[in-house]
């Protein structure tokens, strides 16, 4: 995973919450080019993160054929 | 065995010993009749057909479907004289056969189990969008199983996908199921979903899937479930009563996990949809601005055009107040002294008089 150590689904719900910064009273023009650059980045780490993860899967070995 | 002289229970005893040993398992198609349930706990029935009715016993759990009069079954089991000199087979097992039984043993199962509210949506929970770890029952031998994982793969990564392998199909199955289920639930750190796949088959190879004490266990899940079980056409009641219903195993791994280019072009889109909500916050800036400048130039031609009012009244006050005005109205200046004997000077409009007084009088 790239740069912070938070998860995809974190980071996600990060980049909503710029999102919606951007719509709401908080909003500040004098920020905005700032956070805006931070969502950006923030994409490009997600689409990083996405397209390098790979699944473990593990068979278990456990047999199911006895109690 | 002619010289030799048994007791009745040893006669008894003695039969079953030579039935074990010649059938120690027998299978049998037949019609169930006269089907009974005694105690809650025993199961009754006579398998029949067109030449001849024989006993079958069994306790309530060893019937893992519904039963009802006009069935037909393939029964396994093993013959016994009882005590009491009646013969019977102890079941083992119970499946329907032919499309018409196993119908009829679907609806009565799912009638039942309705009635108890399992199917009820209000029972069914969520699972997360994005699992971190994926409990998955099925055959790895199958061709269901490469499928899901090959989707799952492509789809999504950074998951932990435990795989517990059972078989699928079978008399054995329904209970390899069960206690891969528990097995998952029992884990120190279960996973957030348990999906069961199997692909496409006949109706007698999903009925394990219709196997109440399997459709029971899936209900009991304390992680929740999510059934893809053959084609789009097949039901079973094990992904009716799951709280995820898909319709084949690449439904479930396409329902499990989201596909992460749909992500990576949503969250791009994202980032993209800030940029008129910049460029619009801006414009609107610039137009309060405008206002803003309008209104000053307004208010500040307001206060000069009151400045200059008040000047040109002050100017018309000034102007009443001029003693030539006076003058003009014909009044006149009297300067000096008066006291009589005193010379004053009188101006007018048009002269300057001077002039001797001669009487003064007070008014």
């Amino acid at each position: 995973m790239s740069k912070s150590d938070k998860t995809i689904q974190q980071k996600m719900t990060a980049l909503n919450e710029m999102v919606l910064w951007f719509q709401s009273d908080d909003f500040v023009l004098e920020e905005a080019v700032e956070k805006f650059k931070q969502a950006d980045a923030l994409a490009t780490e997600i689409d990083t993160d996405l397209s390098a993860l790979k699944n473990e899967i593990t068979v278990l070995a456990t047999r199911f054929d006895k109690e | 065995m002619d010289d030799v002289l048994l007791s009745v229970s040893d006669f008894v005893a003695l039969t079953n010993q030579t039935l074990e040993y010649a059938y120690p398992s027998v299978s049998i198609v037949g019609e169930v009749a006269e089907y009974r349930i005694n105690q809650g706990k025993w199961v009754s029935f006579k398998l029949k057909d067109e030449g001849a009715v024989l006993n079958m016993f069994a306790s309530v759990h060893q019937i893992r479907i519904p039963l009802e009069d006009g069935m037909k079954v393939v029964i396994t089991g093993q013959p016994r004289l009882n005590a009491k000199g009646y013969f019977s087979i102890s079941l083992r097992s119970v499946k329907p056969v032919g499309e018409g039984s196993i119908k009829k043993g679907f609806e009565l199962l799912k009638a039942k189990l309705d009635a108890e509210g399992l199917f009820a949506p209000e029972r069914k929970r969520t699972v997360p969008r994005i699992p971190r770890k994926i409990g998955v029952i099925t055959s790895t031998e199958s061709a269901a199983y490469a499928d899901f994982c090959r989707i799952v793969n492509e789809r999504w990564g950074g998951l932990e996908i435990v795989v517990a392998h059972t078989q699928v199909q079978g008399e054995p199955a329904p209970d390899q199921i069960i206690r891969a289920l528990r097995h998952l639930n029992g884990l120190e750190e279960p996973p957030e979903v348990i999906v069961i796949i199997r692909g496409g088959g006949s109706a007698e190879d999903l009925a394990t899937f219709n196997d109440e004490p399997l459709v029971r266990a899936i209900a009991e899940s304390r992680v929740p479930t999510m059934v893809g079980v053959g084609h789009e056409i097949d039901h079973t009641l094990a992904d009716m009563v799951a709280d995820v219903r898909v319709a084949t195993p690449t439904h479930a791994a396409e329902t499990v996990v989201p596909d992460r280019q749909e992500i990576i072009r949503s969250v791009h889109a994202q980032a993209r949809s800030i940029m008129p909500m910049v460029l619009s916050a801006i414009e609107n800036a610039k137009r309060r601005i405008r206002e803003y400048t309008m209104q000053a130039n307004t208010n500040l031609q307001l206060q000069h055009s009151r400045v200059l009012e008040q000047l040109r009244n002050v100017r018309m006050v000034i102007a009443e107040l001029d003693p030539q005005k006076v003058l003009e109205r014909g009044y006149a200046v009297v300067r000096g002294i008066p006291k009589v004997g005193e010379t004053v000077e009188i101006e007018t409009i048009k002269q300057y008089i001077t002039a001797e007084v001669t009487h003064v009088k007070k008014r």
